[in-house]
């Protein structure tokens, strides 16, 4: 389970002309996320999805509020006051509180994630990437080469395994990020707009390939996304932010039985709930009833 | 299957096994493979057609102009006259072993270098602890010239292979580690977070995220670093030594023989054109990631 307890995210800036500027990305969103659901963020661009997703996988510490994995806190906020500050930064002056440990590789919760711009590595070729993270996961040496054959078939790569992620399309740089996700095997895995940058049928053809993958396995999936008919066909619940500062704006539900179709006209009636509240936001004019 | 298209910026050319079969070569089969890509890469670019019509009419105005009394004679030795010592050098002058010296010097002043100037520049990368410790004092001393050492080391290693170490080793020093620190402290934070998120642990991230990453820039500096060890090899071989590249040129000069002095400086010259095409090809098959894009 994940217990997201009002979150806040405050980035300070220095703009060009040298003046100190803030960013609240994100203000006190609160999420709880049971195990095995599958929940989309939406939102408008700029809002505070990702940093809110790395929130949750720990990569960022939160101004203020707390995650807990399966009651596990995360990473502990920054303090508020100097003196506190003080003791942090004295805690944390030779390793940063994000990292996992000197020497021994270990996760610290049993997280993947797939990164808005997928981040495999590009020194490494496709089965290298996977084998990393096999590696990471403490999988033994002659294990590994096999169980990686297997994560790349799951994603259709087989035959790419020797090429460099820069000789990769758009599309299978993706296929090879969930791959690598797949490879660790962990309960929960956090997407960040994983189909963007792939064209509508292959793109149709990952949601199902991702929606089984979520059924045989029931996994935690929190997926960020633009695509509102990707959300309602994939998810139990959409979580909508508002625009900055990203605050949850509402949890919607889906309850649509499964298999769903795409063009059913619940979802359609949901689609036009969602964009009434956009609309509201963006605009602030009340056309958002119930 | 790794048909990769190797075409380097620097106009050289690697070429690259293509079926999977060649690929798998191994023992000698391997190394003379291997060689015979660098030859072809590093000499192509000089036996360019394009090249040619540069090189060929200046190597024939060098010749020519001295021996028509454009220019003096005595003071632009022709090339033939420079070739002819070259020649005269390798029967009698033991040429063979002064290089050989000055190879010595050089490899072990550049290794020494690099051991030392590349895992100081990792750690001063990787953690900004480290780095606020150490690095100030590097960019405090780094901006001394090093043949202003020359005298001081002179007086405290003394005239002889420990001084003349020294000397290379400082020039080679700074470009290397400076290079490090900034190719590993630039790593892509992406990178680094999709490592964390699987795990990494703060050393696999520096072996398998932050080297890799910082790969290109470190050879760069060594290419820096090779130029700089050159210079500082010129310097130091003139004291306390009888024999390398460096003395002879600095021999030459007291005797003043124009055409060994050319022939010094040509040797000098190749030298750090061999190394330099060296490092260019390890970092095409190092970094064969960087090529496909
Ligand atoms: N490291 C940072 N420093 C300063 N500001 C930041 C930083 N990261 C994010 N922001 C700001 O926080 C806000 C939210 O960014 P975030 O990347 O979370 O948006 P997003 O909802 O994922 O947008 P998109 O849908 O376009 O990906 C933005 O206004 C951004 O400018
Ligand atoms: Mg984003």
């Amino acid at each position: 389970m994940i217990e997201a307890r009002r979150i806040t995210k405050f980035f300070s800036v220095v703009n060009a002309h040298q003046i100190a500027a803030g960013v609240t990305a994100v203000l006190s969103a609160s999420l709880t996320i049971e195990d095995g659901q599958f929940i989309s963020l939406v939102g408008a661009s700029g809002c505070g999805k990702s940093t809110f997703l790395e929130i949750l996988a720990g990569l960022q510490a939160p101004t203020d509020g707390e995650v807990y994995i399966d009651g596990k806190l995360v990473l502990e906020p920054l303090p508020s006051t100097r003196r506190e500050m003080d003791a942090y930064r004295e805690k944390y002056r030779f390793l940063s509180p994000i990292a996992n440990g000197l020497i021994r590789d270990n996760p610290k919760h049993d997280i993947a994630m797939i990164f808005q711009d997928y981040a495999v590595f590009p020194w490494m070729t496709v089965q290298q990437n996977v084998l990393f993270t096999l590696e990471l996961r403490g999988v033994p040496r002659a294990e590994r080469a096999p169980l990686a054959q297997r994560y790349l078939q799951q994603v259709g790569l087989l035959g790419s395994e020797d090429k460099y992620p820069s000789q990769l399309s758009g599309g299978m740089r993706q296929r090879l990020a969930l791959a690598r996700a797949l490879s660790v095997e962990p309960k929960i895995i956090l997407m960040d707009e994983p189909f963007a940058a792939v064209d509508a049928i292959t793109r149709e053809k990952l949601q199902d390939d991702l929606l089984r993958l979520w059924q045989d396995t029931g996994r935690t999936i929190v997926m960020v996304t633009h695509d509102l008919d990707e959300a309602l066909y994939l998810s139990d619940a959409i979580v909508v932010f508002s625009p900055l500062p990203g605050t949850i704006r509402n949890r919607l539900p889906v309850e649509v039985p499964r298999p769903r179709r795409r063009d059913s006209a619940e979802l359609a009636e949901l689609r036009a709930r969602i964009q009434a509240i956009y609309h509201y936001d963006m605009h602030g004019e009340s056309e958002y009833v119930g | 299957m790794r048909a990769v298209n190797t075409s380097p910026p620097a106009g050289h050319q690697v070429s690259r096994a293509s079926s999977p079969h060649e690929y798998h070569a191994r023992g000698w089969n391997l190394v003379w493979r291997e060689v015979a890509a660098f030859t072809t890469g590093a000499f192509g670019s000089l036996v360019t057609r394009e090249f040619l019509t540069i090189a060929v009419p200046l190597l024939l105005l060098w010749e020519l102009l001295p021996r028509l009394g454009v220019v003096p004679k005595t003071l632009v030795p022709p090339l033939t006259t420079v070739a002819a010592s070259a020649w005269d050098l390798v029967q009698h002058g033991h040429l063979a072993q002064h290089i050989v010296a000055s190879l010595k010097r050089l490899a072990i002043g550049l290794s020494l270098a690099l051991l030392l100037a590349f895992p100081l520049g990792v750690l001063m990368g990787w953690n900004p602890y480290l780095r606020k410790h150490l690095l100030p004092l590097f960019q405090l001393l780094a901006p001394i010239p090093p043949p202003a050492w020359v005298p001081i080391t002179i007086i405290v290693l003394g005239v002889g292979w420990r001084m003349q170490t020294f000397l290379i080793f400082l020039g080679a020093f700074y470009p290397i580690l400076f290079n490090t620190y900034q190719g590993v402290k630039d790593t892509d934070p992406r990178y680094l977070a999709s490592a964390r998120v699987f795990g990494a642990s703060e050393w696999t991230l520096i072996r398998a995220v932050y080297i890799p990453h910082a790969l290109g820039s470190v050879v760069m500096g060594i290419k820096i670093g090779i130029a700089m060890a050159l210079v500082m090899l010129v310097i130091a071989e003139m004291y306390g030594t009888q024999i390398g590249v460096g003395r002879l040129l600095s021999e030459s000069k007291e005797y003043f023989r124009i055409e060994r002095m050319v022939v010094c400086m040509a040797i000098l010259g190749a030298l750090g054109w061999f190394l330099i095409e060296i490092m260019k090809y390890l970092e095409a098959k190092l970094a064969l990631w960087r090529v496909g894009r």
